[in-house]
Formats: structure tokens, sequence, C-alpha cells
């Protein structure tokens, strides 16, 4: 079993929340075995819209923890990742970067970095949580895959978060489900070993760079009112008895 | 199913087209629209947005039209009856979702308020040339439903038409307006909500463990679920079996895409929806649908006291197209008349079921404004005159058209 999975498993397990209850949306179809173990319904939508068809459907049932768990999410899925973070969505992303495009090796993602890749690329990568944060997602986290008790325990804290969570996870390869070869466990080692826990750091001192330690940690983990918190404080002070709120 | 009293603005008002769609959309249930603004569409989400908070639904602003619609085909997967609005550039933008919503049966309703294009074209001005879009703009084969309404009443009712449709069918059904239509301000009567028939959303009855997604009803449509209730939901836009499982083999893809197709195909005398006048002893028929069946009116009215036999034929659905009926009365018709705001697209279906047997003359319009009386007239008294089969479309170009070509297409004003 991939450890992510597995690790994504006992978040789900540690968060109390019952599965039935969490939708996981993706940009790639998991193994029907898969998402069925994990008891969770399961869509696999279409590139880089899975943030913004994870809002819909917490917007139309709010009672549905909703994990965009992705790949695709800062190219295609950029602008929906920016204002999630804005509105302060209910969502808990799991992003997971590969630092390839899935099914297209070495086609390169941009938060790619050179030191991974086996061409030196030149364009500067994303730093993910310093990203999420800046757009206003409250709780931001990066593991690597083999950090499995640590990415379980991030799962059950942002599933439980009211607002927008991103957790990176740093997982060679191009499936994200499957189980992995030789080769990407000999670089999720190499990830694993070169990766030190800051937890608490800034953000913006966590990018990814050839000559440093991958920092790996819980980065922020903030307080702020949510989408539906607003839309229900706000309306009634210009519709009053009118107002019916929305989701309760 | 009748509408829920919280939810309808019983009353007569004097709104526009626009207004009355998001009346509409209210009446029929709508718990969720996600939109971005673009005129000329703008005043059915700001009406939307206005009533909803009253009635428990809510609007969203999304970040732009991809993220509008994909918002709505997840919406539409939590279990609630939705939909987007938007126009041309928007529209494009959305093709890809409106695909992947076709692909997974998500039911939603789209609201197009067609705008004069290409491209940012006239934002403030009428067109119709986003209807052969609407009906194959997204990747691979689907069937979609379109309705063309033509007055700011029929906003209204056919809003919530649209709305039972997809409830139905499971498709993406799209209101194909226009900025005429949008913007045109009349009476609008909003019945009692005992008074209006609503489609709930058909869920599967029974034990979770004996759901199969993709298994079809009768009439082809698979019974829906929504997510959160357990059914261990495997939803894909991959190619799948009935469980919902992605699959390669192009048996799948046959038994699938037919299905996918099939059931709107099969189930097409349900849905079309024409309004015929006079055509029993017409010689020649004139084809409209939206905005263009208000103005053909006049034209036709001045050829009847000429003493030419026209009749109309309006489509007020326009896809699934009426094949067998424009087939049958090409039988007996000498010509059809397609006045259309665009450079020629339900022509060619027109000619294509005509088969040769009678004469299509298309008006066509670039745009930003509607024909005139007299184009229409000019038309069916050409259609009327010409004695010899000829094979292919007639262009019967507007006055204006004409100076263009006169002008070597340079305006001088």
């Amino acid at each position: 079993m991939n450890p992510l999975i597995s690790a994504f498993e006992m978040g789900i397990q540690r968060s109390e929340i019952p599965p039935s209850k969490v939708c996981v949306v993706s940009d790639i179809p998991f193994e029907p075995d898969v998402a069925k173990g994990l008891g969770v319904d399961f869509f696999h939508t279409i590139r880089g819209r899975t943030v913004a068809f994870g809002t819909g459907m917490k917007l139309a049932n709010p009672s549905l923890k909703v994990v965009p768990f992705v790949g695709d999410l800062m190219t295609l899925g950029g602008n929906h990742i920016v204002h999630a973070g804005r509105r302060n969505m209910e969502l808990t992303v799991l992003c997971v970067n590969n630092f390839v495009y899935r099914k297209i090796a070495l086609n390169y993602a941009p938060d790619v970095s050179s030191a991974f890749s086996p061409y030196s690329l030149f364009e500067e990568p994303f730093n993910v949580p310093h990203l999420a944060n800046s757009c206003g997602a409250l709780y931001t986290a990066r593991w690597t895959a083999l950090h499995v008790e640590e990415i379980a325990d991030s799962v059950a804290e942002a599933l439980n978060k009211k607002g927008f969570s991103v957790i990176e996870v740093l997982l060679p390869g191009p499936n994200f489900y499957t189980d992995i070869t030789d080769i990407e466990a000999e670089l999720l080692q190499f990830y694993y070993r070169n990766s030190e826990v800051k937890d608490g750091e800034k953000p913006k001192n966590v990018g990814i760079l050839p000559d440093r330690k991958i920092v790996v940690g819980k980065f922020t983990d903030k307080e702020r009112p949510t989408f539906i918190d607003v839309y229900n404080t706000q309306l009634p002070k210009q519709l009053g008895d009118k107002f019916t709120p929305y989701g309760a | 199913m009748k509408a829920d009293s919280k939810n309808v603005k019983t009353g007569v008002y004097c709104v526009d087209g626009d207004v009355a769609s998001g009346y509409g959309a209210l009446a029929a249930g709508c718990r969720f629209i996600a939109g971005y603004p673009i005129t000329p569409s703008t005043e059915a989400a700001e009406a939307f947005a206005q009533i909803a908070p009253s009635a428990g639904a809510l609007f969203i602003q999304m970040e732009d039209e991809l993220a509008s619609i994909a918002a709505v085909v997840g919406a539409s997967w939590a279990g609630v009856k939705t939909m987007t609005i938007t126009s041309g550039p928007g529209y494009s933008l959305m093709m890809e979702t409106i695909g992947f919503g076709a692909m997974v049966e998500a039911p939603f309703v789209l609201l197009n308020i067609q705008r004069a294009g290409p491209s940012t074209g006239v934002p403030t001005k009428t067109g119709q040339a986003d209807m052969m879009q609407c009906r194959w703009g997204s990747a691979g084969d689907y069937e979609i439903i379109a309705i063309s309404p033509d007055s700011p009443q029929e906003m209204f009712d056919y809003t919530i038409k649209a709305f039972n449709l997809s409830e139905i069918y499971r498709c993406p059904v799209m209101i194909m307006s226009d900025e005429c239509v949008g913007h045109m301000t009349e009476k609008v009567v909003v019945p009692a909500a005992n008074e209006i028939d609503l489609e709930p959303r058909r869920f599967y009855q029974g034990p979770a463990d004996g759901y199969i997604p993709f298994k079809p009803d009768k009439d082809l449509v698979p019974k829906m679920a929504k997510a959160g209730d357990g059914m261990r939901l495997y939803v894909t836009s991959q190619l799948h079996d009935e469980n919902g499982y992605p699959v390669n083999g192009s048996n799948y893809k046959r038994a699938f895409t037919r299905r996918l197709v099939d059931k709107i195909r099969l189930n097409k005398h349900r849905i079309i929806e024409l309004r015929e006048e006079e055509t029993d002893d017409a010689e020649v028929v004139v084809i409209s649908y939206g905005i263009t069946s208000r103005v053909s009116a006049r034209g036709i009215e001045k050829a009847r006291e000429k003493g030419i036999k026209v009749g109309s034929l309006r489509l007020v659905t326009v896809f699934p197209f009426p094949d067998e009926r424009i087939a049958a009365l090409a039988e007996k018709v000498k010509a059809f008349v397609v006045p259309e705001i665009n450079y020629g697209q339900i022509a060619y279906d027109v000619e294509r079921c005509s088969a040769g047997k009678a004469n299509v003359v298309v008006i066509p319009h670039g745009g930003s404004g509607v024909h005139q009386p007299k184009d229409i007239l000019d038309a069916i008294e050409y259609a009327a005159g010409e004695d010899e089969k000829i094979k292919g479309i007639i262009e019967q170009k507007t006055l204006l058209e004409r100076k263009v070509f006169q002008e070597g297409y340079v305006v001088r004003e």
C-alpha cells in the first residue's frame, strides 16, 4: 500500500469523522478498490477543477468534509486555490507534489525543483505552504510521504479545522495512490533523509531549494470565520428576519 | 410535486427576461447558483442573489466561469438543484466542464444570454451564434437539451421546465436565450406555488450495497444518489461501467456512449416542444427560435397580406432537433425560411432534414441587432417565387448585408 493512502486512512480515523461524510475530489482516478477501501465518496473530476468542484459540494451540503486530493493544484487549479483561501472555504486540500505531471514523466510542474529532475530545470518552484498561507489558508503543513504518522495527524487536524487547509505531501512517481516502485521508494527515502522537521516555521522560509534540506512540519494553524460563517453573520444585518441561515 | 411557496414570488411583475429567469430558478427549487458576472446575463444572477437568502438558497460569485461550472457540477452531485449563468466568452470557458457534467450525468441548468461574438464581440448587443457550440462544444459524444425562450414570461416558465428536464434526463439543459429577450421588459405572471409542477430528483431508494450508480432504468436514465449518504460513490470523468469504475474496452465505450446519447435521442418525442402556425397548407414555412420568432411575426403577417401562404414553426426546444417534423413538412412545402442572428447554424440542420425536398433559405445576420420585417418578407417572397429546387443553402442577404458587399466590407457612414 502507498504510504500516503495509509496515512490518509489513519487521518480519517483519528479525526473521528465518519468516512461516509468524507468526499475525496481528485483530478486522477484512484483504483476503485482504494477508494472503496477508504469508505469515502470518491469523485474523479477534471484537471485543475478539484477545488472549485469541492467548493460547490461543500456549499451545497455543508455537512460534508470535502478533500481535494490533487496534483494539478498550482497549475490549472492555481486561481481556484487563491480564491478558496481568500473565502476561507472549508476544504482540506492534500496537495501531492510529485514534481512531475502524472503519467507524463519529465513534463515538469511549476512546483518542480531542479534537484529532483533528470535535467536541470530552470524555473523557480512554487513554495506551496507560503502561497497557500498568503492566500488565506488557516492550516498549512508539508510532509514527505514517509512521515506517515505526521500526515495522519495533520489530516485529522485539518479535517476538523473550520477553514481552508493545505497539506503538501512530497511523493515521487507518477501515481499517488498505487504501490510505489523500487526507484520511487529510493527517491522517497532520499526526500525523507534530506528533510528536517521545523514546526511553526514561517511559510516564507520553507521554499524547496537544491542546496538546502527540505523543511517539513506544521507551519500555520490560525482561526478565521469561514465563508458560510461570514455569510450567516453579515446578511442578517441587512435582511433581518427575512434571512434564512444557510446550511443550518 | 408542487413548488415550495417560500421559493415562489407569486405576483404580476414588469421585469426583463434575465430577472424572470432568476425568479424561475428559485421557483424551480434551485438551491445554488455559482456564476461570474458577464453582460448581458448579469441581471439574472443579480435577481437570484437578491431573493435567494430569504429562501435558504445561495448565490456565489466564483473567480471565473471555469470555477462556476465546476462548482455547479459539484453541487449537483452533493444533491441540490443548481444552475450557472453566462454569455459568449464565459460560455466558451465552460465547455470542458459541460462535457464532464454530461459524462457523470449531473443534472444542471445553464443559462446563456447570447451576445454578439466572436470573442468579446459586442457585449451589450444580441446574437444567436452559440447554437452549434451548445450542441457540439465539448469534446466527445454527448447530448444536451437546449431551449430557446422568446419572452420574459417564457424565461420564467422555461427556466422551470429546464430544471424539470435536467432532473428527468440527468443531462445539462441549456437555456439558449439572447440579449434581446434577456433585456426585454414585459409583463411576467408568477403563479401560485401550487400551480407550478416540479420534477424532484430521482434518488435511488434501497440499501447502499444494492446501489449500482450507472445502471440504466427503463428510460435509460440511472437513478441518482448524493455524496455523504454512505453509498461509497465512485464517480469519474473517465469512461466507466455500471458501477462507475473506469474501464477502457471498446465494448464498454459503445455501451456507455450509446446510452448517453440514446437517453435523449430515444426520448426526444417527450422532450421536443414546437409552436406551429398555419403550416397545414403553407407553401413557405419560417423556422425560427428565440428573438427571431418575435421579429419574424411582422414579416409573416405582411407576406400573408400579399396572399402568400406562410406558416411558422418555432423551435421552443432547439435540441434535440425535430428532424422528423421538419422532414415531414419538407414533403409538402416549397421552401423553409430560416432567419437567425448568425451566419447559418440551425439552417444547416434544416437543410439536412429537408434532404433536397424543399429549398432552404437562410437570412443570416451578424448580430448587434435583429432582422427587419422587410428582410423576412423579401426572403419569403423569394422562397415562394422560386420554382426550381436548389441544392444546398440559399443565402438571402438582409438589406444591410447587401450594403456591406456593395461597399467592399468597409463601413462608410
